[in-house]
């Protein structure tokens, strides 16, 4: 079934109007987004800037973990194209992030105390899209350290919580008490899944029954323009592994002892 | 041969190490009636699939690595000929996961393996990241692969004695680069060596900061040996580098180390490389890699992951092995290591207990270590 572009375009708005913090909802939105990137692609990368200029507060963190799923999929989609020997795919709407990361960013956490619920996780969002090299590691701190050079809201302004159900919505949105738990509650789920997928490394398709040494393949240049998927690792310990230090050399005697006799012991006794 | 203990209370020990005279007795007894050369296939086959699986979910290198090891370990204490290499890699990487914290269910592992081991099935797939979807698979076969990669997992933590803690060598890499002066770039051509590694039985012989140390030394080795000397200011030249670690020093108390440990290992490292890139010459450039034959891919082309292309392979077997010889011109005495006790390591795992492993019956207890070792409180 094809359908002409503005058909696809409609369908995708209402898909995004729709979208909900369930796994399911982001699933669905995100094999849409990517069946139709080729034609659609910076028309459907339109309407999710758009429903982050519009939307609430709520769903627009929604759309930012939609776009770390887009990510993620672009990224596996990419490598599995070219493991299979099909023509290149570029990395899809990963470039449109990197390209537009500073302006969405502004949208999903506005200045002032409208922004503060969803500044926690876009931090968060932020920092694994640094790990993973999905943004190139200089933009991030650059969005970072804008997000860092706010002024705080003031703190005696309490962030907009409702105290009974009947308060009157304004247009920079108070939300209702139940809708707050519902957000706390969604945010607390969102978060336990990051930090259970923290170790995930960028991913490759490697072919196996061969020996593809590691050791065989091009080291790269001295600029750190492209990282290959398996050295993202190496480029993060790289910068956080601390120096050789006495705990260090306490850990080297240890398996030192248990890896070489010392004088005069015999074989171990494995009666 | 003492014997055996009785059935319904035993105590098997955790042996962390194995001397080079111990690797030799049980390879032996566990290869049968394989050739070295089969056996040597069926380990780079098992340490390829790993890599794969763990490059396809993203693992990190410390569960790769130690999937690696447990990988080894196994077939020193089990036959060969009773077990096919998929299901103890995946129960090794099952294992693994969850000694780092890195957990994937069964099922999940179960279905990458699939993908790999089967692309006609990817093919048909609707995934478009090449994912099966593992409920549409034929739930017998899943279920009979789930319950031997199980089985084999419990086989593989007594082989352990379910002692949990793991050194990696990834760490010291960079701590061991960093000390020595190293750039970057040497360092990173450590680490993936240090990766490589994980085919041999280097890292089950020797501890972890070892291990780091003589990767580095390698990477220096092969970054200088008849290569001009380039000068990066504010780093130690491999030159230098490799020129430290070939000869006794203070290096060697303060790191734990002695130059015949990094020359042994060195040795093997050039043998797993020599290996490699005769495999790699061998491959004429297939059809579907991209055709660009440089060794620096331009970025808007995926990079040649597949199989390394023959005219980018920075070595050449002639050069690895002068190399070899070069350094055996200078090379030191190998440090002693425990003689082969007369009782036989896997005889844990064989006579009367066999029937007791992997299952419940009798008490055996799995200890850390030896009576007296490290009981100085």
């Amino acid at each position: 079934m094809s359908m002409d572009p503005f058909e696809v375009r409609i369908q995708f708005l209402a898909l995004l109007k729709r979208l909900n913090a369930s796994q399911q909802s982001i699933q669905k939105v995100v094999g849409f987004a990517v069946k139709y990137f080729p034609p659609c692609g910076e028309d459907l990368w339109d309407c999710i800037v758009e429903e982050c200029q519009k939307g609430s507060i709520n769903s627009r963190i929604n759309i930012l973990y939609f776009l770390d799923s887009l990510c993620e999929t672009c990224l596996l989609v990419r490598s599995h194209s070219s493991s299979i020997g099909s023509d290149p795919v570029n990395k899809q709407y990963v470039d449109f992030v990197n390209r537009d990361i500073g302006k969405i960013v502004e949208c999903i956490v506005p200045a002032g105390r409208e922004g503060l619920p969803n500044l926690t996780s876009t931090k968060q969002i932020l920092e694994n899209w640094r790990s993973k090299r999905v943004v190139d590691a200089q933009t991030i701190d650059d969005v970072l350290s804008a997000l860092g050079k706010r002024s705080p809201p003031v703190a005696s302004q309490a962030p907009p919580v409702a105290s009974t159900p009947s308060h009157k919505k304004s247009s920079h949105s108070s939300l209702s008490r139940s809708e707050v738990f519902k957000r706390i509650e969604e945010d607390r789920e969102r978060h336990k899944r990051l930090r259970e997928r923290r170790w995930v490394q960028p991913i490759s398709h490697r072919a196996p029954g061969q020996m593809n040494l590691l050791s065989l393949l091009p080291i790269g240049g001295e600029n750190d323009q492209e990282v290959l998927p398996l050295d993202v690792e190496f480029e993060n310990d790289w910068e956080t592994t601390s120096d050789w230090n006495e705990d260090d050399d306490e850990a080297a005697v240890d398996e030192s002892e248990l890896c070489f006799p010392a004088e005069g012991e015999g074989p171990m006794d494995l009666s | 041969m003492q014997s055996p203990p009785t059935p319904h209370s035993s105590s098997k020990y955790h042996h962390p190490y194995f001397t080079p005279a111990e690797v030799e007795y049980l390879s032996i007894k566990q290869r049968g009636k394989l050739s070295v050369t089969q056996e040597d296939r069926v380990r780079q086959n098992a340490c390829a699939f790993l890599e794969s699986l763990g490059a396809r979910i993203g693992f990190p290198r410390r569960t790769v690595a130690t999937a690696q090891n447990l990988y080894h370990r196994f077939h020193l204490f089990f036959p060969r000929k009773d077990f096919n290499y998929v299901d103890v890699s995946l129960a090794s990487l099952y294992v693994s996961t969850k000694m780092h914290d890195t957990l994937k269910k069964p099922r999940e592992l179960l279905a990458v393996s699939y993908a790999i081991r089967y692309p006609d099935l990817v093919a048909k797939s609707k995934h478009p990241g090449g994912e099966i979807d593992i409920d549409s698979m034929d739930q017998q076969i899943v279920e009979r692969d789930r319950q031997r990669l199980l089985s084999i997992e419990r086989l593989l933590l007594e082989t352990v004695c379910f002692n949990f803690t793991s050194r990696m060598p990834f760490p010291y890499v960079i701590k061991l680069g960093k000390t020595f002066g190293a750039s970057k770039k040497l360092t990173k051509l450590a680490w993936r060596l240090t990766i490589d590694c994980h085919r041999t039985l280097v890292p089950i012989q020797y501890p972890p900061h070892i291990v780091a140390l003589a990767n580095l030394y390698v990477a220096a080795l092969l970054s200088s040996f008849e290569q001009p000397i380039a000068s990066d200011p504010g780093t130690r030249t491999p030159h230098e580098i490799a020129a430290i670690l070939g000869k006794n020093g203070d290096w060697e108390s303060k790191y734990q180390a002695q130059v015949d440990d990094l020359e042994g290992i060195a040795h093997t490292m050039l043998d797993l490389l020599v290996q490699g890139v005769q495999i790699a010459t061998l491959n004429n450039t297939s059809p579907r890699t991209p055709s660009s034959p440089s060794p620096h891919p331009s970025p808007r082309m995926p990079h040649p992951l597949m199989e390394t292309l023959a005219s980018s392979v920075p070595y050449n077997a002639e050069q690895l092995t002068r190399l070899k010889i070069q350094m055996r011109q200078t090379e030191h005495e190998p440090r002693p290591r425990q003689p082969l006790g007369s009782a036989d390591p896997s005889a844990l795992y064989s006579g009367d207990d066999v029937g007791l492993l992997g299952r419940s019956e009798g008490t055996v207890r799995f200890l850390f270590g030896p009576a007296g070792a490290g009981d100085d409180f």
